[in-house]
């Protein structure tokens, strides 16, 4: 694992796909240059995609961050920096932050370990493993509104199906309150959270194995490492990259993810189980703020903070990367 | 192998920050697509063509009422009408993004009417009502349905609650008369809840779906008010002692578990599942019983705080508003003209479940002996102070706050909420 100068950036539309084994050479690009306008032909539709879904959107929202709405969503002129402001100011942010916090960190950390597990699980040959790597892809495969309410019928006080089964089995005495007891809020949501977030990144996880030569393992089994050593310094190193990609991507969506939240936290008044997102959702329609202006300034603030999130992540990865070397 | 690390953590870095910026802005921008279509911009010629954004009361009659009614407006005066239908949930959304974006519908059903018209969007009635039209609406919606001495929302349908009990469970509680009197309620709470197996004595929703509901039907009936005299009493001592003794039937274990955080669909549920003795409903929720034949219920007026009071009622109406755009006036006169001919708005109500909001809606509506408990008190039923702008914040930070008083200090959450009303919300 020795380093040496990265490689060029920039490959012509080599998509960062885990080949870990293609050699550098191939990707390098001719060095004959293309017209302006041949380039702009080419770049067009995605230029095109990139101002209509990212650029447009974005203006728009930064517009509407430093706007005066009244609660019925008419303009009323310009608000300068107050709904940056009053959303620093709203006594729940705290709250709403730590959450965010706890939401991200403990729905990426326990997918990443679970489907680390069950990647190596699916690689296995075994009888019935095509049912059961279909059978994996099915939380992802079903729309998150509707995993959510299947959830929250899951988890009711009164008909849901896992206090019956408690219950039945003699674990618990009354039913459990898992989405009205503020100590059972979070991890049941968080459970969904994981739920949803692990076929996805298994498959991450099962590519990422899939292209680790059998030839490592077999001098490595010949110099006598325990399963454990070929694991900690072989399969684990070599899966750094497919890590990297799920967490990263993991971290984006669940920090972004709506339904979930949204749906199980429904019958709770105010801020306490919310993050950032229902956050921003709740300030623009639900909450008695009512206010889209102050709506935009959480929804930028949200950017940034997934931002930093990432950036921060990559950072540290590096720095240890740097350092194993 | 650390050269393709490295590249990837470069792709990684960049794709992470597109796609995150993405999705965050997507989720910011949701809800956009609030169609361009509805007509009638075209300055200084005549809307032909008017959209309607209708709340959705029920899946089966409300679309197909609308649409029915598109048909009847098309023959009446050839104009068209485009008709949207948006469930609850989402309604506040689609109309707060409609007018954000400028393209407000030409008709909008909601619950809330005084922001928009404080914020000088709407017709009032002496633009778009005739006045055969406005002489038959009933004195009470009239009144809240105008801002500032003017009215701009007019009721499309009404309800008003009773307290709705369970005979099976009375029979073997031992109960023979709904109560009358809070201290006999509290009783009958406590003998339901003692029959054990899971029967609750009171179903109480005070979640954030519509808590300001339930709180208003019990300070009606305990002297208090939102509003007395135009002025916020939220925190009076009559309020107070009325969220007390609602945290006093959660403490004694009469309410199902956690009312703080039931939302009122959930409390219908558990009543209509047979568990709880008694909870307070509307006409909507009888349909669903009758429907459902598993429940022997009665319906009775609500038991007042002093012994031998005047039981009073919580009446709801919901609005048809009217935005003002270029020539579009008439088109809309017409569309209430239709709307309040007898054989639309009652045919509407009555599919709806729901109550009249004319005079002559109530005497077509008399005949019905189930109706009787609620007519006789719609007139002076009271209502939320949805006339003033006010409301339609404070409305919301109850639904947000008022549960917390379950576990918290009823006197505290008051005052926090009177003191963000004087603030003007």
């Amino acid at each position: 694992m020795t380093q040496t100068a990265s490689a060029p950036v920039g490959a012509t539309g080599d998509p960062a796909a885990p080949t870990a084994g293609r050699r550098p050479r191939r990707a390098r690009p001719r060095r004959g240059r293309a017209s302006l306008g041949q380039a702009l032909l080419w770049l067009g539709p995605a230029l095109l995609l990139i101002f209509g879904v990212v650029v447009y959107p974005a203006v728009e929202l930064v517009k509407a961050s430093l706007s005066r709405y009244s609660i019925t969503g008419l303009r009323k002129g310009d608000a300068g920096l107050d709904n940056y402001t009053n959303v620093l100011a709203n006594e729940s942010l705290g709250t709403v932050l730590t959450n965010t916090l706890v939401w991200v960190v403990a729905v990426v950390a326990l997918t990443i370990l679970i489907s680390l597990g069950l990647a190596q699980f699916l690689t296995k040959e075994f009888w019935g493993r095509r049912i059961v790597r279909w059978a994996v892809i099915v939380p992802w495969a079903a729309s998150l509104v509707i995993t959510a309410r299947l959830f929250s019928l899951i988890y009711s006080y009164y008909y849901g199906t896992l206090n019956a089964v408690l219950l039945k089995i003699g674990l618990v005495d009354t039913p459990i309150d898992f989405l009205g007891d503020d100590r059972w809020i979070m991890p049941s949501m968080i459970a969904v959270g994981v739920f949803v977030s692990i076929p996805f990144t298994a498959y991450v996880f099962v590519a990422g194995l899939h292209a680790i030569p059998t030839d490592v393992y077999e001098a490595a089994r010949i110099d006598g490492a325990s399963p454990w050593q070929i694991w900690r310094r072989i399969t684990l190193p070599l899966l750094r990259p497919a890590i990297l990609v799920a967490t990263v991507l993991n971290m984006i969506y669940v920090f972004n993810s709506f339904p979930i939240i949204y749906t199980l936290n429904e019958s709770n008044p105010g801020f306490s189980h919310d993050t950032t997102i229902t956050f921003m959702y709740k300030l623009a329609f639900k909450s008695a703020e009512k206010d889209v202006g102050q709506s935009a300034a959480a929804g930028l603030f949200n950017v940034l903070l997934i931002l930093v999130a990432v950036v921060i992540y990559l950072r540290v990865s590096r720095w240890r990367e740097e350092e194993e070397s | 192998m650390g050269t393709t690390t490295s590249r990837h953590t470069q792709a990684v870095r960049w794709g992470g920050l597109a796609l995150g910026t993405a999705f965050a802005l997507a989720a910011c921008s949701g809800g956009t697509g609030a169609g361009t279509a509805g007509g009638g911009d075209s300055s200084g010629k005549k809307a032909t063509t008017i959209k309607l954004v209708a709340a959705e009361y029920s899946k089966d009659h409300t679309k197909a009422f609308w649409d029915k009614f598109a048909t009847d407006y098309k023959a009446k005066t050839g104009n068209t009408l485009e008709v949207q239908i948006v469930s609850w949930d989402d309604i506040d959304q689609q109309s707060s993004t409609m007018v954000q974006n400028n393209n407000p519908p030409d008709i909008l059903n909601l619950n809330a009417y005084a922001s928009y018209a404080k914020d000088d969007l709407l017709y009032s009635a002496d633009d778009v009502l005739s006045d055969s039209v406005k002489s038959d609406l009933l004195e009470a919606f009239v009144k809240s349905g105008s801002y500032n001495g003017k009215m701009y929302g007019m009721p499309d349908l009404s309800s008003a609650r009773a307290m709705f009990y369970n005979k099976k469970l009375f029979q073997q509680a031992g109960i023979t008369a709904a109560p009358k009197t809070w201290d006999e309620f509290k009783a009958d709470a406590k003998k339901v809840s003692a029959l054990g197996n899971g029967a609750i004595g009171y179903g109480l929703p005070l979640g954030p779906e519509e808590s300001q509901g339930e709180f208003s039907i019990w300070m009606f009936n305990n002297g208090g008010d939102w509003k007395k005299d135009g002025k916020w009493t939220i925190n009076s001592a009559q309020n107070v002692e009325t969220l007390s003794f609602l945290k006093s039937l959660s403490t004694d274990k009469l309410t199902q578990n956690n009312p703080g955080k039931t939302n009122r669909q959930d409390a219908f549920d558990l009543f209509a599942s047979g568990k709880v003795g008694m909870v307070v409903g509307f006409s909507p929720l009888a349909a669903t019983l009758d429907a459902a034949k598993k429940v022997d219920y009665g319906v009775a007026p609500m038991p007042t705080k002093a012994d031998g009071g005047e039981p009073q009622t919580f009446g709801v109406t919901d609005y048809l508003m009217a935005f003002k755009k270029d020539g579009n006036k008439d088109a809309v006169k017409a569309f209430y003209d239709l709307y309040y001919q007898k054989d639309q708005v009652n045919s509407f109500i009555k599919a709806e479940g729901f109550l009249p909001v004319t005079k002559s809606g109530i005497e077509e509506f008399k005949s019905d002996t189930k109706l009787a408990t609620y007519l006789e008190t719609l007139p002076n039923a009271h209502l939320t102070p949805t006339d003033d702008p006010t409301w339609d914040k404070v409305k919301l930070a109850v639904q947000q706050n008022l549960g917390t008083a379950m576990t918290g200090d009823p006197k505290a959450v008051l005052d926090k909420l009177q003191k963000s009303a004087e603030a003007g919300g």
